[in-house]
C-alpha cells in the first residue's frame, strides 16, 4: 500500500492525477470555505451582475441571473463526488457477488444469471439510464438508481471473467479437497484475487459515473435546478455560444479535469497493481 | 465456412433472447411509471369517460402479464403502437429520425477505427518514447470529457473562433434532398449531387468528431494495451530475430493478434456511440433521435419510450452480432475448428 | 585460416534498472568456426539466452541494456555496425531457433504467409508463389511431404513436432552463415524432440552451417555438438571439444550437470519402472531431469 502510493506519486502522470483528484475532492469538501459566494449555489437572482465574463471577483463569470459560476462550479463537484461514491458503493458489491456466484457454480447459475447481465449490457448505457430517470422524477436519488442500474453488469462481467480462471487454480482445488465451504472459497479465496482489477476499475468508474452522469443531467435527466450541476450548467449555457462561452466552457473543463485526474491514478493503479499480481 | 454459420445461428439465437429480456426490462420499467399515461396522453381537460376508453384501448386495466404478451405480440407484427406525443405510429417516427443518428453514428464509427487503431498501433510501436507518451495523453483526455464537451469545445474553435466548419444541421438549405435511405451521404450520390454531398460532408465533420473523440482514445488505449502484451510474446521475437521491418512486425505481426482481443470492446464502444448521439444532436441542432427520445422521456410516452429504446438495443444486438463473426472471421481458430467456440 | 563465423571476446552485459546495476555476464568469450556445431551449456539465468541476444544484435535495441566486450561475426565487429546494417544480418546472414515452435509462429497467420516473410528477407520482390514453391522445397529437406497442406495451414493446425520442422526450414532457408538454437524443442515431446534434433544436425551438416547451440541439457548436447563450453552465473566455467568435456570434467559444476544427466555417469540413476514403454527411450530420462 505504501509502496503503491510512492510509485503514484513518483510518476510525472499518476502525481499530476493525484493532484487534479486532491483539488476536485478538496474543493468539494470545503466548498463553504472556498466558494467566494456560497449563496450562489441555490437560487439566487442578481440582476446587476448577471451574464458577466469572467473578471474578479467572479473568476470564471456569471451565469444568467448572476451568480458567481466558480462557486457553483465547486458545489456542484459536491454533488457529482457524493453520486459518485453512492453509485460505486452499492453497484460494485451487487455486481461482484453476481460475478463471483455465475463464475464459480457454473450451470444454470451461471447461464440464467450472465443473460441477466447480458440484458443489462444490452442497452447503451446512457439510453437505459435516460428510459429509467424518464419514468422517476428526477431527483439525486432516481439518478443514483439509475447509473447504478446501469453500472453493476461491468463489474459482474469483470469478476466472472477472472473467477472463471481462478476457479481452475490449485488453491481453489486445495479448499475445495479440504471441504471448504462455498461460501468460504467464493469471498474468502477466489475475492481476494479480484480485489486489484476491482479498485482499478473503480478509481477509472469514479471518473466515468461522474462523465455519466453529467450527460444525464445534461439531458435534462438529472439533478433539477436551482442545485448546481455540471452537465445541466453546461446544457443551459450551450444556447448562448459563442458570446457567452463561459457558461459552458468552465463546467465543460471542470467535468473533464475530474475525469481525467481519476483516470490518471487509475491507469497508473492498472500498471502497478497488474505488474504486482 | 461451416463453423461460421453455425457461430451465426448461436448467436442470433442468444441475441433473440436477449432481446425478449431486453423488451421486459424495459416494459416493467414503463410501466412502473407513476401516474396515469392516459392522463398525461390526454391532458387536463379529458373527461373521465375519454380516459377510460384510452385505458381499455392501451389495455392499461390488464395486469402487467397480460399486457406485455398484448405488446409483444404486436411487436411481432412490427407495430410499436402510437406515440401520445405526435399521434403517429412509433415505428414512423423512428423511422424519420433514426437515419439522421444511425449516419452521424457511423461516421463516428469509422472515424474511431481510422483513427483511434493507427494511434494505438504507433503507441506500442514506439512504446516509452515520446510519441508513446503523448498519443496516450491524447486518448486519455479524449476519454475525459463527455461527448457534450467535446461538442461546446470544437463547436468554439471550430465552427466560431475559426470558422471552418458550419455549426448546425446536417446540409444547408439551399439544398433540397428527398430522402430515399434517410442517409444523406448516400441520398445525395443516388441525386447524383456532389457539391450537396460534399456540403452534408462537411456538416457532419465536427458533430462525429465530437462523437467519437472517446472512442478514439478508448481503441488507441486498447489497441495499445493489447498490443504491448503481444509484443512480449515469443512470435514477435522471433519476428525481430528475423530482422522482419519494424513497421511490419507492428502493423501485422503484433497488431493482428492483438485486434482480436480489442474487437469486443470496440464493438461496444461503438453502439454505446447511439446513446451518446443524443448528447452531441443536442449541441449540433441535428435532426436526429435525441430530440424526440428526450420529449418523449419528459412527456412520459410510454410507446415511444419502450419502442424507441427496442430499436435502439436491437441495433446495438446487431452490432455485437457483427463483431463477434468479424473476431470469428479474424481468429483462425475459431474459423477453422471444427466445434463451434 | 578464414575467420571465425562467431568470435565473442570478453562480453559483458548489465541492465540499468529501479534498483541499480545489474550485471548479468561477466566477460564471456567463445567462438564458432564455420560449420562448426558449439554448445553454450548452463542452467535458466545463467546468462545463455542474452548471450544469443547480443549475437543477434536485439539487446542493443533495449537503452536500459550495456553491452561491452567485442562481438564479431565473420571478422567484423558489431559494434562497428550501424543498426541498419545489424538488421541486414538478421534473417540472412544468421537466424535463430526458438525454445516451443508453437508459439513462436504467429497463431493469426499461415504457415506459407510466415515463410514467405522470411524469404522476403533474402529476396525482397520474391512473389508468394515463388516463395511457397521455394518453401516446400525447404520442407522436403526436413521430411515434410505435404508440404502444401503445411504452408496452407496456421500453427494451431499442426502438431508441435511439424512447428518444429517448419521452424528449422524457415531457419535455414535463407542459408544463414550462423544459427542459434536457443533451447531447440525443449517445449516438444522428447522423442519428437531427438527426431527433429536428428534433422537439424543432418540439415546444417548437409548446409556447411555454423551453430551456437544453446542448452540446459548436457545429454541432448553430447550427441550434437562438437564443442562444449559451460556457462554458470554469466561466466564460462569449461570449454572444450565434446568427449573431452565429457571423459574429464573439470570443474564442479559441470560435474553437477552432468549428475543431473544420470544415465551418462552411470550412477544415482532413479527409481523408474523397467516395464514401462518409455523405458526404451533413451532421452526420456535426461529430459524428466532436464525439464524441472
Amino acid at each position: 500500500m505504501k509502496r503503491t502510493l510512492a510509485i503514484l506519486l513518483a510518476n510525472p502522470l499518476s502525481l499530476l492525477g493525484v493532484v487534479l483528484v486532491s483539488l476536485v475532492v478538496l474543493s468539494a469538501l470545503f466548498a463553504d470555505f472556498i466558494a467566494p459566494f456560497p449563496e450562489h449555489r441555490g437560487a439566487v437572482v442578481d440582476f446587476v451582475n448577471f451574464n458577466k465574463a469572467p473578471e474578479w471577483p467572479y473568476i470564471f463569470g456569471t451565469d444568467l441571473v448572476g451568480r458567481d459560476m466558480f462557486s457553483r462550479i465547486l458545489y456542484a463537484y459536491r454533488i457529482s463526488l457524493i453520486l459518485g461514491v453512492v453509485v460505486l458503493a452499492i453497484a460494485v458489491p451487487i455486481g461482484v457477488t453476481i460475478g463471483l456466484v455465475a463464475g464459480y457454480l457454473g450451470g444454470r447459475w451461471e447461464y440464467a444469471l450472465m443473460r441477466l447481465t447480458d440484458v443489462f449490457l444490452s442497452v447503451p448505457p446512457l439510453v437505459l439510464a435516460m428510459s429509467i430517470m424518464g419514468v422517476l422524477q428526477p431527483t439525486l436519488a432516481n439518478g443514483m438508481l439509475a447509473v447504478t442500474a446501469m453500472w453493476w453488469p461491468w463489474y459482474t462481467r469483470l469478476v466472472y471473467n477472472i473467477t472463471r480462471g481462478e476457479k481452475e487454480e490449485g488453491y481453489v482445488l486445495a479448499a475445495e479437497v479440504i471441504g471448504a465451504s462455498r461460501a468460504h472459497i467464493i469471498f474468502r479465496e477466489i475475492l481476494p484475487n479480484c480485489v486489484p482489477a476491482i479498485i482499478t476499475k473503480m478509481t477509472l468508474d469514479m471518473g466515468f459515473v461522474i462523465l455519466i452522469a453529467s450527460s444525464l443531467s445534461f439531458l435534462g435527466l438529472g439533478v433539477q435546478p436551482p442545485t448546481p450541476d455540471l452537465g445541466s450548467m453546461v446544457a443551459d449555457g450551450a444556447k448562448y455560444l459563442p458570446d457567452s462561452w463561459w457558461l459552458t466552457i468552465f463546467p465543460g473543463l471542470a467535468i473533464l479535469v475530474a475525469v481525467f485526474g481519476f483516470n490518471l491514478i487509475g491507469d497508473a493503479l492498472r500498471d502497478i497493481l497488474g505488474a504486482e499480481q | 465456412m461451416i463453423p461460421l454459420a453455425r457461430l451465426l445461428a448461436k448467436r442470433l439465437a442468444t441475441s433473440l433472447i436477449v432481446l425478449i429480456g431486453v423488451s421486459m426490462l424495459i416494459f416493467a420499467i414503463a410501466r412502473i411509471i407513476p401516474g396515469d399515461p392516459a392522463r398525461i396522453a390526454l391532458g387536463p381537460n379529458a373527461t373521465a369517460e375519454q380516459i377510460a376508453d384510452l385505458r381499455a384501448e392501451l389495455h392499461l386495466d390488464d395486469n402487467i402479464a397480460v399486457q406485455y404478451g398484448y405488446f409483444i405480440a404486436d411487436v411481432a407484427r412490427g407495430d410499436l403502437g402510437i406515440s401520445l406525443y405526435t399521434n403517429r405510429p412509433v415505428t414512423a417516427d423512428i423511422a424519420l429520425y433514426l437515419p439522421a443518428t444511425l449516419e452521424l453514428v457511423l461516421v463516428a464509427g469509422l472515424m474511431m477505427v481510422c483513427i483511434g487503431l493507427p494511434l494505438g498501433i504507433w503507441s506500442a510501436r514506439w512504446r516509452g518514447r515520446a510519441a508513446d507518451n503523448i498519443i496516450r495523453l491524447i486518448s486519455l483526455l479524449g476519454v475525459s470529457a463527455p461527448s457534450f464537451v467535446w461538442a461546446v469545445i470544437l463547436m468554439l474553435l471550430f465552427a466560431f473562433y475559426l470558422p471552418l466548419f458550419p455549426i448546425a444541421g446536417r446540409i444547408s438549405d439551399s439544398y433540397a434532398i428527398s430522402p430515399v435511405t434517410g442517409f444523406l451521404l448516400i441520398d445525395t450520390l443516388l441525386k447524383g449531387d456532389i457539391r450537396a454531398f460534399g456540403n452534408a460532408a462537411w456538416h457532419i465533420v465536427l458533430p462525429a468528431f465530437a462523437l467519437a473523440l472517446s472512442g478514439i482514445g478508448q481503441a488507441a488505449r486498447l489497441t495499445r494495451a493489447n498490443m504491448v502484451e503481444t509484443y512480449e510474446k515469443p512470435y514477435i521475437e522471433m519476428a525481430q530475430s528475423y530482422g522482419f521491418p519494424a513497421r511490419r512486425i507492428a502493423n501485422h505481426y503484433a497488431f493482428r493478434p492483438s485486434l482480436i482481443p480489442s474487437l469486443t470492446i470496440i464493438g461496444l464502444d461503438f453502439a454505446a456511440m447511439l446513446g451518446n448521439a443524443f448528447l452531441v444532436e443536442a449541441i449540433f441542432a441535428w435532426p436526429g433521435l435525441s430530440r424526440y427520445g428526450v420529449a418523449v422521456i419528459l412527456r412520459k410516452d410510454l410507446n415511444a419510450i419502450v419502442g424507441t429504446v427496442l430499436i435502439i438495443s436491437a441495433t446495438f444486438l446487431l452490432v455485437n452480432i457483427i463483431v463477434d463473426l468479424l473476431i470469428a472471421f479474424l481468429n483462425p481458430r475459431i474459423r477453422y475448428s471444427q466445434r463451434p467456440a | 585460416m578464414s575467420a571465425p563465423t562467431l568470435d565473442i571476446e570478453n562480453l559483458k552485459l548489465g541492465f540499468k534498472g529501479y534498483t541499480g546495476y545489474t550485471e548479468v555476464l561477466h566477460g564471456i568469450s567463445l567462438s564458432v568456426n564455420p560449420g562448426e556445431r558449439v554448445a553454450l551449456v548452463g542452467e535458466s539465468g545463467s546468462g545463455k539466452s542474452v548471450t544469443a541476444r547480443i549475437v543477434l544484435g536485439l539487446l542493443q535495441e533495449l537503452r536500459a541494456a550495456r553491452i561491452e566486450g567485442r562481438v564479431r561475426f565473420e571478422g567484423q565487429d558489431l559494434d562497428s555496425l550501424n543498426r541498419r546494417e545489424r538488421h541486414a544480418l538478421r534473417g540472412k546472414a544468421m537466424s535463430m531457433i526458438f525454445q516451443d515452435p508453437t508459439s513462436s509462429l504467429n497463431p493469426v497467420f499461415r504457415i506459407g504467409d510466415q515463410f514467405h516473410d522470411v524469404l522476403r528477407r533474402a529476396d525482397p520482390r520474391i512473389t508468394r508463389d515463388a516463395a511457397l514453391g521455394r518453401a516446400a522445397s525447404i520442407l522436403a529437406e526436413v521430411s515434410v511431404r505435404d508440404a502444401v497442406r503445411v504452408l496452407n495451414a496456421f500453427p494451431f493446425q499442426l502438431s508441435g513436432g511439424l512447428n518444429q520442422r517448419v521452424m528449422i526450414a524457415m531457419a535455414l532457408a535463407n542459408e544463414p552463415a550462423l544459427l542459434i538454437a536457443d533451447e531447440p524443442g525443449t517445449a516438444l515431446d522428447v522423442t519428437v524432440q531427438a527426431q527433429t534434433l536428428h534433422l537439424m544436425r543432418k540439415l546444417v551438416e548437409d548446409h556447411h552451417t555454423a551453430v551456437l547451440f544453446i542448452s540446459h541439457n548436457l545429454g541432448v548436447v553430447r550427441e550434437f555438438a562438437d564443442q562444449i563450453y559451460v556457462i554458470y552465473k554469466g561466466r564460462i566455467v569449461e570449454q572444450g571439444p565434446t568427449e573431452a568435456v565429457f571423459d574429464g570434467p573439470r570443474h564442479p559444476y559441470t560435474r553437477a550437470l552432468m549428475a543431473a544427466v544420470p544415465r551418462l555417469t552411470g550412477g544415482g540413476i532413479p527409481d523408474i519402472d523397467e516395464n514401462s514403454p518409455d523405458f526404451g527411450a533413451p532421452l526420456e530420462t535426461h529430459e524428466r531431469e532436464g525439464r524441472q
